[in-house]
């Protein structure tokens, strides 16, 4: 906050911090709440120099929660598993990384969820949720493909395991974060390991971090 | 405690099919109670006699709309004998009927608010017993392999929930049918049992255990090349 108020209202940066502020409050309050008075407060503009770069609310809370999930797809559907030792390892880090983790991780889960209601809602928001959709199953693919080639894995059709892994990741994921009893960080963890192992041919132990 | 308003000719469950209808259309969010009553042909106060809030009205709504699928579903297992052909046809009700934006609804208003977190607990530990009950007449009959059954219903919960997801935000009419298929899988995976999910492999297969690999051959994107080799 003290960051936002010593910087210029307007410049390059301004609405790289109107959209920070937006994500923000999307998490905090949920999408449906965000005002743009809050948001132009938030990031120390005006509603006006908001409305100069958004011209609508709804175009400002979908380049919100675009950006939210590129700038997460850099460091998430980054190098991580890729630079793993072995698939098995790399497949271990995703799925660590794909359920909720405390703070950070639980943010964009819940800006994860927000996406689904808005885009099974609002037909304009699904490109958005559908390009979402797209890299992670490339990236999901890509680390199943790693072990399927080097044999770490049972020659299965890695798309067809990414899109399994995503729904448990998803399924068990959301209930993780909402603090279902049955479902624990813990468990949603040892779940996708069990199954995703079971269906490549690897010991879960070596899936959980 | 107040005299009760003479309002008994607008029962319960008309307003909350009427407020399921609205909520479905509009979000729970641009749902006022003054559309709810409109739809459901009363006044505002006849609403908010029977619901204190909208948060509320969502809730109860999910639990009469769930309560109309248990007794269709009820109808519909009479129908089979064996567990397993049982199990399917839960798997294919709860792919094909359910309305997942109200669900969708559901998890985004129980992130913030402990009363919906509560009904839509009560709502999913219904239907994993409902799944667990099949699955162990199931192992009683020696038609499943003996997993936990609790735990069986909550992975099947979980991954439909998850397909519905990608299949809301993607085409639905093709995400249908890789929905029931991977569910149907996994169900025969954990079980140690047959139920049919090779039918859902590709509208053209033909049911047998070769179709996994006709739709390679169908779909050739699908298939690895080396794959497609050694099926060549």
């Amino acid at each position: 906050m003290e960051e936002a108020s010593a910087r210029r209202p307007e410049g390059p940066d301004a609405r790289e911090r109107i959209l920070r502020a937006a994500t923000e409050l999307i998490a905090s309050d949920g999408i449906d709440e965000v005002r743009i008075a809050r948001v132009a407060n938030r990031a120390g503009a005006s509603t006006a120099l908001v409305h100069h770069y958004f011209s609508t609310r709804e175009e400002l809370l979908a380049q919100a929660l675009l950006q939210s999930f590129e700038l997460a797809a850099d460091e998430r559907f980054g190098a991580g598993p890729a630079a793993a030792a072995s698939a098995t390892e790399g497949l271990a880090i995703a799925i660590e990384e794909c359920l909720p983790t405390p703070g950070e991780g639980e943010r964009e889960w819940v800006l994860w969820v927000e996406l689904w209601l808005r885009a099974a809602r609002e037909p304009e928001l699904r490109p958005v949720a559908g390009r979402m959709y797209e890299s992670y199953r490339e990236w999901v693919g890509r680390v199943i493909r790693r072990g399927v080639e080097s044999g770490e894995f049972r020659r299965v059709d890695p798309d067809e395991v990414a899109d399994l892994a995503m729904a448990l990741f998803d399924g068990l994921g959301v209930r993780s974060l909402i603090h279902d009893p049955a479902m624990d960080l813990e468990s949603a963890r040892r779940l996708a390991a069990e199954r995703l192992g079971a269906e490549l041919g690897v010991d879960p132990s070596a899936l959980t971090a | 405690m107040s005299p009760r308003p003479q309002i008994d000719h607008v029962r319960r469950p008309q307003i909350l099919a009427a407020a399921a209808e609205v909520i479905v259309e509009r979000g729970l969010v641009k749902t006022r109670i003054a559309d709810v009553a409109e739809r459901a042909g009363t006044s505002p106060p006849a609403v908010l006699y029977w619901f204190r809030s909208k948060d509320e009205l969502l809730a109860e709504a999910l639990t009469v709309d769930e309560e109309r699928f248990y007794v269709e579903m009820r109808e519909g297992i009479h129908l089979f004998e064996r567990p397993r052909d049982q199990l399917r046809f839960m798997i294919e009700a709860s792919a094909e009927e359910y309305d997942w934006i109200l669900w969708i609804e559901l998890w985004v208003r129980a992130l913030r608010d402990p009363a919906t977190r509560e009904a839509r607990q009560r709502l999913d530990n219904r239907w994993r017993e409902e799944i667990a009950a099949v699955i162990r007449a199931g192992q009683g009959a020696g038609e499943f392999g003996d997993a936990d059954a609790d735990e069986v219903a909550l992975l099947l919960g979980s991954l439909i929930d998850g397909l519905a997801v990608q299949a809301t935000l993607n085409d639905p009419a093709v995400g249908r049918e890789r929905m029931l298929r991977c569910a149907l899988e996994m169900a025969e995976s954990l079980l140690d049992c047959e139920l049919g999910a090779a039918a859902y492999e590709t509208a053209a297969g033909n049911g047998s255990e070769t179709s996994k690999y006709a739709v390679r051959e169908t779909v050739p994107h699908l298939a690895d090349p080396e794959l497609r080799r050694e099926l060549e």
